[in-house]
């Protein structure tokens, strides 16, 4: 019991016998499935949470191939028409000298959701093998990677702003090209990822390797 | 004691099966990927062929950018600039649609379509804006595909495919052939041609030309090309004339073609035909086409044959019949002392001959035998007035020396030949030029710059300009005179005068002193004489005023202008004195004076004053002819009252009042009557006076 020594013993939900619903925060006695507060399911299956998280990270993974081969917007001006990919784009704005724009394009669209991928893979794997992060690091882990997960979006709402306004026929017009839609979904899935964990699973742990 | 409990088996749960809880979540990620791996196969397999271009230069060819199309839809994009092998070539990867990669066979063709400014006009505009592009042509078949291509560097002008007809042309001078240029029928452009080209021994020029459908059916043997490049300046007879062709044809050369005779046959594609400099000389050809079919005589001339060249004509009585094929020098062995001799090859046409359609070579020989032996001779002829150029002339000579046609002479039969009238025609011409050198040119002009120096030393003196003016005012003098009223008068006094005597006659009719007249009788009969000679004298002096007036009548423009004629015939006279030679000449001057001083002839009224003179004076001389007609009957008058008187004197014989009266009458009378006829003496005497009053 070495990290007793430096933290008081808590009492958990599951060793009390209770489960507790990730919904509305009501406790039931084990074994209940449904919520007597909220009629969601009070379902608790370690693999099936992990399942999920993989699933998803994979879906997620397997969407942002495209949206970074394929071109993210469709630019024409004058008859010319060229086509930006991701990274792309990210090395013309270097060139036109735009740093600030492109440090920020590539932060929000290329490391961001790398990011996400490796932190929930970490968080994941982290369950069944603890790491030398402690539980608090990991919970702020989580929680980081749950509320940046919306502003991922940025990049799917610029090149949808841009396609809504720049439509001026001959002279210029923006469209999204497929990376667009690989790169929103993309996204969605990494959110569905981090949604999919369950922090319970960090303390199950903890408790399976004191135990 | 606790019983013994058995020992505490370790009984570790089944491990759940990872397969037994797999959760339905993994077909998420299995679509997506799916649905990646579909994509990615598709656009692999979509992917068209890449195909390479190897250009000159890549001016304006980007990377992912630059599209090739094929009648301006875009079929794919070039993906790559780079070298060919050696850096001799700019090669161009480019993907091309799949469906179109089969259509790219060995006849397919590449170009850099770029704006360009040319003599026909403007194209590739829209590549300003949107960049280069490469255009792409081949036929409808689709081929052995290909993947490795040579680009062009400028459009093809004939497009793979399209329909129409490939010609080449041969000139001699390539200077006006430049690539592109039209090819006109009438005016109208129908084809174009390609890049010329020099042949293998470099002493012509091929190039080849399209002449697009369905105008290349024009195209057969009587097809006639030639030169419309630049501008024509021809000075004739009719004067300078200009010929300009299209602007482009102006700026880059063009070719025109037409038919110079009916009915050729169609020509094969890749056929040769050759350019003339121009459309006379094309047209001129047209008597070529059936020389091939020509029969080849030969004809010696002992004379020098300068000026006779191939192709010129041979004529028949003015007819061409044929035309000189090649000139050749052979040497006769006959003789000890060998002599060159200058042989002509003439080609005839049998059918220019009026030999009928279908005669052979025997025909023509046997026609030519006949001809021979009747005088027919091949002579030397000018071919034109001022040119040196000869022609061959076949002329029948009466006072030929024998000769005869040797239709076994190698290589052909040889048609004697006659000396030429040549040196005649000079000699005439030398000498018609020796004779209008010998006419007398320069003592002529001088003669004649002598005469108006005399005419116009003439007409500038005062003299000469004073008279019309002088003559214009004795014609309104004569006219003055004849208007006058009082000349006007003068039958009307003649009248009132014998309306008078008639008075008096009738006072005496009424008087009583009749008887006493009787000395008075002889005085009265003398004056009656008088009266009636005078009015015996009075129609000749009407005549005398008809010729007058009838001299007058005639007197006209055309009289004076004689007049002035003579005039100058007398000045001519006045040459021979120096004085008039010594004038000085100056020809314009006096022929001036002289206009002017006709001017003022006419502008003076000259003539309308003559003729109106001349007709005042016709209507004097009328009214005194009316005037001297009633003279005799006045005469007659009188000597009826004379009668009478007589009568009556003897009827009252001597009584002293009546007879003192009535001799007072009888005075009275006779001196009217003298006046009368001093009157009439008058006229008689100066006719001219009554009209011009002197």
């Amino acid at each position: 019991m070495e990290n007793t020594e430096n933290t008081q013993h808590y009492l958990t939900a599951t060793e009390a016998g209770l489960v507790g619903c990730r919904a509305c925060g009501t406790v039931a006695p084990q074994g209940t499935h449904v919520c007597p507060c909220c009629q969601s399911r009070l379902e608790f299956s370690e693999t099936a949470s992990l399942q999920k998280v993989w699933a998803w990270l994979v879906a997620g993974l397997i969407a942002y191939v495209p949206a970074n081969i394929y071109p993210m917007l469709r630019t024409s001006t004058l008859g010319q028409t060229s086509e930006n990919t991701l990274m792309g784009g990210i090395i013309e704005l270097v060139h036109h000298g735009s740093y600030g724009v492109a440090f920020i394009v590539f932060f929000a669209s290329i490391l961001i959701p790398i990011a996400k991928f490796i932190a929930i893979a970490f968080l994941a794997i982290s369950v069944r093998k603890p790491a030398n992060l402690g539980n608090h690091g990991r919970l702020v882990l989580y929680e980081v990677v749950e509320f940046i997960g919306r502003w991922s979006m940025i990049d799917v709402f610029v090149v949808a702003i841009l396609t809504a306004l720049v439509q001026l026929d001959f002279a210029a017009a923006i469209s999204p090209g497929i990376a667009a839609v690989s790169f929103a979904l993309s996204v969605a899935f990494t959110m569905l990822a981090a949604q999919s964990f369950d922090p319970r699973l960090m303390w199950l742990a903890e408790n399976r390797v004191e135990s | 004691m606790s019983t013994q409990e058995p020992a505490q088996l370790n009984i570790s749960p089944k491990r759940p099966s990872m397969w037994r809880n797999l959760s339905l979540v993994w077909l998420v990620p299995l679509a997506a990927l799916l649905v990646s791996l579909g994509i990615a196969w598709k656009n692999y397999a979509d992917r068209g062929e890449l195909i390479y271009i190897a250009f000159e230069n890549a001016s304006g060819v980007v990377a992912n950018e630059t599209t090739l199309r094929y009648r301006d839809v875009v079929i794919g994009r070039v993906e790559e600039v780079g070298f060919a092998e050696g850096l001799s070539k700019v090669s161009v990867a480019v993907r091309v649609d799949k469906d179109i990669a089969p259509f790219l066979d060995e006849d397919a063709t590449f170009w850099v379509v770029r704006p360009e400014v040319s003599s026909r006009g403007i194209s590739g505009l829209s590549t300003v804006l949107s960049g280069v592009y490469i255009e792409g042509a081949w036929d409808e078949q689709a081929g052995v595909a290909q993947t490795v291509f040579a680009g062009r560097d400028r459009p093809p002008l004939v497009q793979p495919g399209r329909a129409g007809r490939r010609i080449t042309l041969r000139t001699e001078d390539g200077r006006m052939i430049t690539e592109g240029a039209p090819v006109l029928f009438r005016g109208i452009e129908v084809g174009r041609l390609e890049h010329p080209r020099l042949t293998v021994s470099g002493n012509s020029i091929v190039v080849d030309a399209f002449i697009d459908a369905p105008h290349d059916r024009r195209i057969n043997s009587a097809t006639r090309f030639w030169d419309t490049s630049g501008f024509t300046v021809s000075f004739g007879a009719d004067g300078l004339s200009l010929d300009v062709d299209s602007l482009a044809s102006l700026v880059s050369g063009g070719i025109e073609f037409d038919a110079v005779f009916e009915g050729g046959r169609p020509a094969s594609s890749g056929a040769v035909f050759d350019i003339y400099p121009d459309e006379a000389t094309a047209r001129r050809t047209a008597f070529a086409r059936s020389m091939a079919g020509g029969v080849a005589i030969s004809v010696a001339f002992d004379e020098s044959v300068a000026g006779l060249s191939d192709g010129a004509a041979v004529k028949l009585g003015g007819i061409k019949v044929g035309e000189v094929g090649t000139l050749t020098a052979s040497i006769q062995n006959e003789s000890a002392n060998a002599e060159v001799r200058l042989v002509a090859k003439l080609l005839l046409q049998p059918a220019l001959l009026g030999l009928p359609p279908g005669a052979g070579e025997e025909d023509v020989l046997d026609f030519l035998q006949n001809a021979v032996e009747g005088g027919l001779r091949a002579r030397l002829a000018s071919a034109g007035l001022l040119s040196s150029e000869l022609m061959v002339e076949l002329v029948r000579l009466e006072d030929a020396a024998p000769a005869q046609f040797d239709r076994t002479a190698e290589p052909y039969p040889e048609l004697p030949s006659a000396p030429s009238d040549l040196p005649d025609f000079a000699a005439t011409a030398e000498g018609a030029m020796e004779r209008i050198s010998e006419l007398p040119v320069e003592e002529l002009m001088a003669q004649a710059i002598s005469t108006l120096a005399s005419i116009e030393a003439l007409a500038t003196s005062e003299s000469t300009r004073q008279a019309p003016a002088a003559a214009v005012a004795l014609l309104e003098d004569t006219r003055a005179l004849v208007t006058d009223p009082s000349t006007r008068a003068l039958p009307r006094e003649l009248q009132a005068t014998i309306t008078d005597l008639r008075a008096i006659l009738q006072d005496l009719q009424q008087g009583r002193a009749v008887e006493h007249l009787t000395a008075a009788l002889k005085d009265g009969a003398a004056a009656a004489s008088e009266i009636s000679s005078a009015s015996e004298e009075l129609p000749a002096l009407v005549d005398d005023l008809r010729t007058l007036a009838a001299k007058a009548n005639s007197l006209e423009a055309e009289e004076l202008i004689r007049s002035v004629n003579k005039l100058m015939i007398s000045a001519d006279e006045v040459i021979g004195t120096e004085q008039a030679r010594a004038l000085p000449a100056s020809l314009s001057a006096a022929l001036d004076e002289i206009r002017a001083t006709l001017t003022t002839l006419r502008e003076g009224g000259l003539v309308d004053n003559a003729n109106a003179t001349m007709a005042s004076a016709r209507d004097a001389a009328q009214s005194v002819a009316d005037a001297a007609e009633g003279l005799p009957a006045l005469s007659a008058r009188l000597e009826r009252l004379v009668a009478r008187s007589e009568a009556l004197v003897a009827a009252y014989g001597d009584r002293s009042n009546f007879n003192t009266e009535t001799l007072d009458v009888l005075r009275e009378i006779k001196s009217a009557a003298r006046a009368v006829s001093q009157l009439a003496r008058k006229i008689e005497r100066d006719p001219n006076s009554l009209v011009f009053g002197r």
